[in-house]
């Protein structure tokens, strides 16, 4: 009788397996597992945050449960983490499997997947219900690391044009200043303008650090993919939900992939007939503001410069004891 | 019984389910299925029984169905309140 476990393998151990279906080992996990048969492994799967990735079955076991299985302790691990609802990104040739696991298909294109398990995008429109209105709704999509004139300069001229403005301020917490801050930030700033609301994108805003490519044959697609991915969701998901007409975002005369992203969001946007339009940035001495002029002038602790980049909210927590860290860790 | 702190039972194994069972002020309880369509009535039928039985008045309840059958559901269901109530 064979004897089947669950244990954490080897790292070596489970890229073979992995590779040998044809998939790339990617490092960054906080769980490794993998499903023993006789001491052999016959299946592996991992989880970084709450991303599943990597899951494998041998072919000698495909077609038995051994998914049931290896979901299952990534699931109570991602619990156990205090992440409800995890995300899985794979081909979409995979997309019948996992739906068989109650995950559900967010988006979609042909070269990648995105399914969901737990509570989920239901969950985060049931939390946003009462700021849910009728009427042509615009959206902006921001970071705000930390939230500048530039910004608040993009989100005026935008309400303007629209019924209500959805602030959307990108949840993941990989920038130098945290999630609450940036969220309370862009609060403050925009307190004044009525027809604004500001919320979080919890999950639904897909960065290059959540998005794994492990499944994509070639490097080279990895951006498209991931960018395609989130404008989908925007698109399909978001959009359409807060009654978003159109997307406000402001030009990017600096970053190569900020760029690309604008041109691609014009692209998918224009298809699903949401509006995309680009505003010209915002000058301080005539230059464009932007966050990491902010950050530099932070960094180097220069307040005059500072007063004309920033709103006051901004202004006076860079100038508070809680920056002082985020300051050094600038400097370093 | 009170549910106290978060805990979880069941595997997502074919014909098993997995139950998730958090503090709450309120009564909950969401469902997900691979026969929701046909069976989810008689899921949140068996799900409501079991809660009754173990005088279960407030919670989260968060369920993935793999065609489990009713002993498995009240099983489950118990083991994940059992625990979450710390006794």
């Amino acid at each position: 009788m064979s004897q089947v476990l669950f244990d954490q393998p080897a790292v070596s151990e489970a890229k073979e397996l992995i590779e040998s279906q044809g998939l790339r080992f990617e490092p960054e996990l906080d769980d490794l597992v993998g499903l023993y048969e006789d001491g052999e492994l016959i299946a592996c799967g991992a989880r970084l945050g709450y991303v599943l990735k990597m899951l494998v079955v041998a072919p000698s076991h495909q077609g038995t449960d051994a998914l049931g299985g290896l979901i299952t302790q990534l699931i109570r691990s991602a619990i156990s983490a205090g992440h409800d609802t995890v995300f899985v990104f794979t081909s979409p040739k995979n997309v019948a499997s996992f739906k068989a696991l109650n995950f559900r298909l967010l988006v979609a294109h042909d070269q990648t997947a995105l399914l969901e398990h737990g509570p989920g995008l239901e969950a985060y429109f049931a939390s946003h219900d009462s700021q849910i209105t009728q009427g042509h709704n615009g959206a902006v999509v921001i970071n705000g690391n930390p939230f500048t004139l530039g910004h608040l300069g993009l989100v005026e001229q935008a309400a303007r044009q629209v019924d209500r403005l959805y602030v959307f301020i990108v949840r993941e917490d990989q920038s130098i200043f945290p999630f609450a801050v940036r969220f309370r930030l862009a609060q403050e700033a925009t307190a004044h303008l009525r027809n604004v609301t500001v919320l979080d994108t919890s999950r639904y805003s897909v960065s290059a650090g959540t998005f794994p490519s492990y499944f994509l044959k070639r490097l080279d697609d990895v951006a498209k993919a991931q960018m395609q991915i989130d404008l989908l969701l925007f698109a399909q998901r978001i959009a359409p939900h807060f009654n978003v007409e159109c997307r406000f975002v402001g030009e990017e005369p600096n970053c190569e992939t900020t760029a690309a992203y604008n041109k691609l969001m014009a692209e998918i946007l224009e298809a699903h007939a949401i509006r995309c339009v680009e505003f010209p940035r915002i000058l301080a001495g005539g230059l464009p503001i932007s966050a990491t002029r902010v950050r530099q002038a932070f960094a180097a602790n220069d307040i005059e410069t500072l007063r004309g980049l920033v709103p006051p909210a901004t202004l006076e927590f860079l100038q508070s004891p809680l920056a002082r860290p985020i300051a050094e860790r600038l400097r370093s | 019984m009170q549910i106290r702190r978060k805990a979880s039972a069941g595997t997502m194994q074919s014909s098993d389910l997995m139950v998730v069972v958090e503090p709450s002020d309120t009564l909950k309880v969401e469902i997900e299925s691979t026969v929701k369509k046909q069976y989810e009535h008689l899921i949140r039928a068996q799900i409501s029984s079991t809660l009754d039985e173990l005088a279960v008045s407030t919670g989260h309840i968060q369920v993935s169905d793999r065609g489990a059958l009713d002993y498995a559901i009240a099983a489950r269901v118990e083991t994940a309140i059992r625990r979450a109530s710390g006794e």
